[in-house]
C-alpha cells in the first residue's frame, strides 16, 4: 500500500498510536521507492540506499537496511527498528533523527534502534532472540528539526506532541 | 518475430550510447538483422556515433508523425550488413512523440528485425517513457560509482513497475587495477546492491574514445579488450553462456609484446 502525501496526512491524523495495522512488504525498496503507512512496516526484502520508509509503528526489514527509516512517525517514542542488516543511511525514531556511526554495530550484523532516556540508542539483535553488548548511542544530528521537516505528514497533534523532543537530549 | 530491448542506465554519461552502437553492431557482425533506434529526440548522438550523421533525412517524430514512412527514415549502416538505425529528431524534444506511437514503431520494426535496440535518452521523465513503451527486455548500464549504481536502482524500479522484469546489468568502465587496490566498486559490491543478473562488464578502454569519435565502433576490433567485452555481451544475448573474461589480463599476447617493444 503506497500513500501520496495528501492522503498520507490524513491517515495519519487518523492513526491512533496504540492501535496499529501492519502491513508486509514482499519485495525490495529501490532508490526513490517509498513507504508510508500508518502502521507497522514489515519489508521481506532489502531497503536499498534512496529508498524511504516512514511508518507511525515499527518498522522490521527481514534483509538489509541500506535506506532512510523513520519509524514512530508522528510522536511514537516506543517504536523499534529492527533489520537482519543492520546499515541505515538515516534512522529516526518520533522526534529523534540519528545517522549510524560506523563503530556502532559491526557491518553486516543484525541491529535493533529504539529510544531509552531519550536518545536513539542501537545494539545488535541476536536472532535467537537475547540481545548481545551494551547499547551504543548514535551520533545525533544537532539540532535536526524532524518534526518541523515531517510536519505535513503528522499533522497538528502530532506537532503538539513533539515539541522540544528533537535531538538535543540524544548527547 | 524480433525482440525489442531498452538500454537504459538512468544517470548520463555512463555509455549508453556507445554500448548500444556496439551490441548492435556485435549482433549484426554474428548475422542477424538489427535496428538501432535512437530515442533522445533533441539531443540525438547515435548517428554521429556510428558516423550516420550525414545520410539523415527523415527521423523518428516524421515516422511517428506519419510525415514518412518506416523503411524511409531506417538509415543502412556502411559497415555492417544487417545494421539500421532509426534516427532521433534534433530539432524537436521529447514531447513530440507519444509512448503510444513508439509501441506502433517497435511493433512494426520487430515484424522485419531480429533485435530493435533502443538507445534511452538519460533521466527518467518522458524520454524514459517513451523509450520503454515499445521494449520487452532492458539492459541497464551503470558504472561502479555510487552515483550511477544509486539512478540503476532508481531504473530497476521503474522497469519492474513497468512490466519489464528482470532487467540485465552491464558495467562499464571498469579499472581492474583500481578494484585491486581497493578505490573501485568491484562487481560483487555492484551486484549485491542491484540483485540482477549480469550480462557483462566492459574494461575502461582508451580505444572507445578513438573509435567513437571516429565514428566508429570498437566491437569488431579482435586486439581491444571493450570490442571483446562487446562481442561477449552479443553472445550473452544470443543465448550463448560465455563466462566473464580475465579482466586482469591485459590485452593478448600480440598486444603485450607490442607494449614490450614500444609499438603501442
Amino acid at each position: 500500500m503506497m500513500l501520496g502525501p495528501e492522503q498520507m496526512a490524513s491517515e495519519f491524523r487518523l492513526a491512533k498510536v496504540e492501535d496499529h495495522q501492519t502491513i508486509l512488504v514482499q519485495r525490495t525498496l529501490r532508490s526513490g521507492q517509498s513507504i508510508f503507512y500508518a502502521g507497522n512496516v514489515i519489508v521481506l526484502g532489502d531497503v536499498n540506499p534512496g529508498a524511504e520508509i516512514v511508518a507511525t509503528g515499527d518498522v522490521i526489514v527481514i534483509g538489509k537496511l541500506k535506506g532512510t527509516v523513520h519509524a514512530g512517525a508522528g510522536g511514537n517514542e516506543g517504536a523499534i527498528v529492527v533489520a537482519f542488516r543492520f546499515e541505515p543511511t538515516q534512522l529516526r525514531i518520533a522526534g529523534h533523527v540519528a545517522q549510524p556511526a560506523e563503530e556502532t554495530l559491526p557491518p553486516g550484523k543484525p541491529g535493533l534502534a529504539r529510544i531509552v532516556d531519550g536518545a536513539v540508542v542501537i545494539e545488535a539483535f541476536s536472532l535467537t532472540g537475547e540481545r548481545k553488548g551494551p547499547p551504543s548511542v548514535l551520533r545525533t544530528l544537532p539540532n535536526a528539526p524532524v518534526v518541523e521537516s515531517k510536519a505535513r505528514h503528522t499533522g497538528a497533534g502530532a506537532k503538539r506532541r513533539n515539541r522540544g523532543a528533537v535531538s538535543e537530549k540524544a548527547r | 518475430m524480433g525482440e525489442v530491448i531498452v538500454i537504459t542506465s538512468g544517470k548520463g554519461g555512463v555509455g549508453k550510447t556507445t554500448a548500444t552502437a556496439n551490441i548492435g553492431a556485435g549482433l549484426a557482425l554474428r548475422g542477424y538483422k538489427v535496428a538501432l533506434v535512437d530515442a533522445d529526440i533533441g539531443l540525438r548522438n547515435l548517428d554521429v556515433v556510428l558516423g550516420l550523421e550525414n545520410r539523415i533525412v527523415y527521423d523518428l517524430v516524421d515516422v511517428a508523425h506519419g510525415h514518412c514512412r518506416l523503411k524511409q527514415a531506417l538509415i543502412k549502416d556502411k559497415r555492417f550488413e544487417g545494421l539500421h538505425l532509426l534516427p532521433a529528431a534534433q530539432t524537436k524534444d521529447k514531447t513530440a512523440v507519444k509512448p503510444e506511437q513508439m509501441k506502433e514503431i517497435c511493433l512494426q520494426l520487430k515484424e522485419e528485425f531480429d533485435y530493435v535496440i533502443i538507445d534511452c535518452p538519460a533521466g527518467i521523465e518522458q524520454g524514459f517513457k517513451n523509450a520503454i513503451a515499445g521494449a520487452e527486455k532492458a539492459i541497464v548500464v551503470t558504472t561502479p560509482e555510487v552515483s550511477a549504481v544509486r539512478d540503476a536502482d532508481r531504473v530497476i524500479g521503474l522497469l519492474e513497475a513497468a512490466e519489464l522484469k528482470e532487467p540485465k546489468l552491464v558495467i562499464n568502465r571498469l579499472r581492474p587495477k583500481m578494484v585491486r587496490q581497493g578505490d573501485m566498486m568491484t562487481i560483487e559490491d555492484i551486484i549485491e546492491i542491484l540483485a540482477v543478473d549480469l550480462l557483462g562488464v566492459i574494461p575502461e578502454d582508451e580505444q572507445i574514445i578513438v573509435t567513437t569519435n571516429r565514428g566508429d565502433t570498437v566491437v569488431q576490433d579482435q586486439r581491444s579488450r571493450s570490442g571483446e567485452a562487446f562481442r561477449n555481451i552479443a553472445r550473452r544475448i544470443l543465448g550463448e553462456p560465455v563466462p566473464l573474461m580475465d579482466l586482469e589480463r591485459d590485452g593478448n599476447l600480440f598486444t603485450r609484446l607490442r607494449k614490450i617493444i614500444g609499438l603501442r
